[in-house]
């Protein structure tokens, strides 16, 4: 099994390390063909994304999908190391691929806002899918089973790494909530600033709490940092 | 990774393993002395040996597979007459619709153009045109990117205050569509 490095990825053009791909990526709006702009009348649709990180089977599917309005989608990115021509993947279509699955929810917050809630794929050779998602972001949920913490510890690296509002939500299993909330903060080792709250993934209501304490916490860290 | 104890063995003996380490049943996550922290790079999918097994997460391989044919995955790309690049930048996130140009089903001379035009009537996201036409998320931008270029969709550009970050007034009004549900 041959695992592509990353400049011959599918995902190419996509961001690598942060700033410095930021800083060579063109600007879209700029770079787009002037008839994409002005064609027809444009309306005013505008979205939004918020990333859904955790653990394998923590609960990010079943998170997005009791508030999304359509059943989660999956759209899936293919790595293969025969991408880099035409002709390779004619002449050799059983050249060695990976399939990354990443699970979506849609939710129509106004007639002209639709928000986004993107799990992360679970597997942690993906991190350039996971650059790709972050870009643009509100901020991150991290979901916590505290029977498997140290499951969540990569999202909560990558998040803090790459700068991104997150809070962490205490998946509670039937209802029980087995350490306390100040122990899974000390735990994991994060911010007091950094909300850490109890969540049902099932419940429509929870998991817009949880949506809203987290865009609250994006909303504080954008204020403080203009301040 | 052939399974989902194949790196670890059974659970108890993973956990046994991590509580003989860590001295508990909870390891606490190591903070972050280096600021250039970088993601690791990809790793072989073979077992890792018992002395790094504590330093690794569970492997997952229900979140991803391996097509065993080829031509599953060759066939999408025959949509982009084989490019891998959008011509430009789209995120999973932003929003497409079908332009006035591209109702004119006269203009759609190809099939991939037509699917996409049908679909997006009301704006779609990147992602939904890849799933909804069971697409890869790079063939996806590659056709939608092109179609933008000749004007058979409209792409809905976000603002970002600075550096990707969405700007305050999208995140307001977030949070009130949010409460409002």
């Amino acid at each position: 099994m041959d695992f592509v490095d990353s400049d011959r990825a599918e995902g190419r053009w996509l961001s690598h390390g942060g700033a410095s791909a930021a800083a060579v990526r063109p600007d879209p709006v700029r770079s787009a063909p002037p008839m994409a702009r002005a064609v027809g009348t444009v309306p005013s649709a505008i979205s939004a994304k918020i990333v859904v990180g955790g653990g394998f089977g923590v609960g990010k599917t079943t998170f997005v999908g009791s508030v999304s309005e359509i059943a989660p989608l999956t759209t899936e990115a293919v790595l293969t190391d025969a991408s880099t021509s035409v002709d390779d993947l004619a002449a050799t279509p059983d050249k060695s691929t990976t399939t990354v699955a990443m699970d979506f929810g849609r939710l129509s917050l106004d007639s002209e806002l639709i928000l986004y809630l993107f799990g992360t794929p679970g597997q942690h050779r993906f991190w350039f899918m996971w650059d790709d998602l972050v870009r643009g972001a509100i901020g991150a949920v991290v979901l916590v089973d505290t029977r498997r913490l140290a499951d969540c510890f990569a999202a909560v690296d990558f998040f803090e790494d790459r700068g991104l509002p997150y809070i962490v939500g205490v998946n509670c299993f039937d209802g029980v909530l087995s350490h306390s909330l100040d122990d899974v903060r000390e735990a994991l080792a994060i911010d007091s600033a950094v909300p850490v709250i109890t969540c049902d993934a099932r419940e429509r209501e929870s998991t817009k709490k949880t949506l809203i304490a987290l865009v609250e916490h994006a909303m504080r860290r954008s204020a403080a940092a203009r301040a | 990774m052939n399974g989902s104890n194949g790196d670890y063995g059974d659970d108890q003996s993973f956990a046994d393993v991590v509580n003989t380490l860590s001295g508990g049943p909870w390891r606490t996550r190591r903070r972050k002395r280096n600021s250039q922290w970088q993601p690791p790079p990809p790793v072989s999918p073979e077992p890792e040996t018992p002395a790094s097994v504590h330093d690794e997460q569970p492997a997952e391989p229900e979140e991803w597979s391996e097509p065993s044919s080829g031509p599953s995955v060759a066939r999408p790309y025959t949509w982009t007459q084989g490019r891998t690049a959008p011509i430009i930048d789209l995120g999973v996130e932003t929003l497409v619709s079908t332009s006035e140009h591209g109702h004119d089903m006269a203009v759609l001379t190809c099939a991939e153009h037509r699917a996409v035009a049908e679909l997006c009537g009301d704006p779609r996201s990147v992602a939904e045109v890849a799933a909804l036409l069971s697409l890869p998320l790079g063939v996806a931008r590659v056709v939608l990117a092109d179609m933008a270029a000749i004007g058979l969709i409209v792409v809905h550009r976000n603002t970002y205050s600075s550096a990707d970050t969405p700007d305050m007034a999208l995140m307001e009004r977030v949070l009130s569509g949010l409460r409002r549900l």
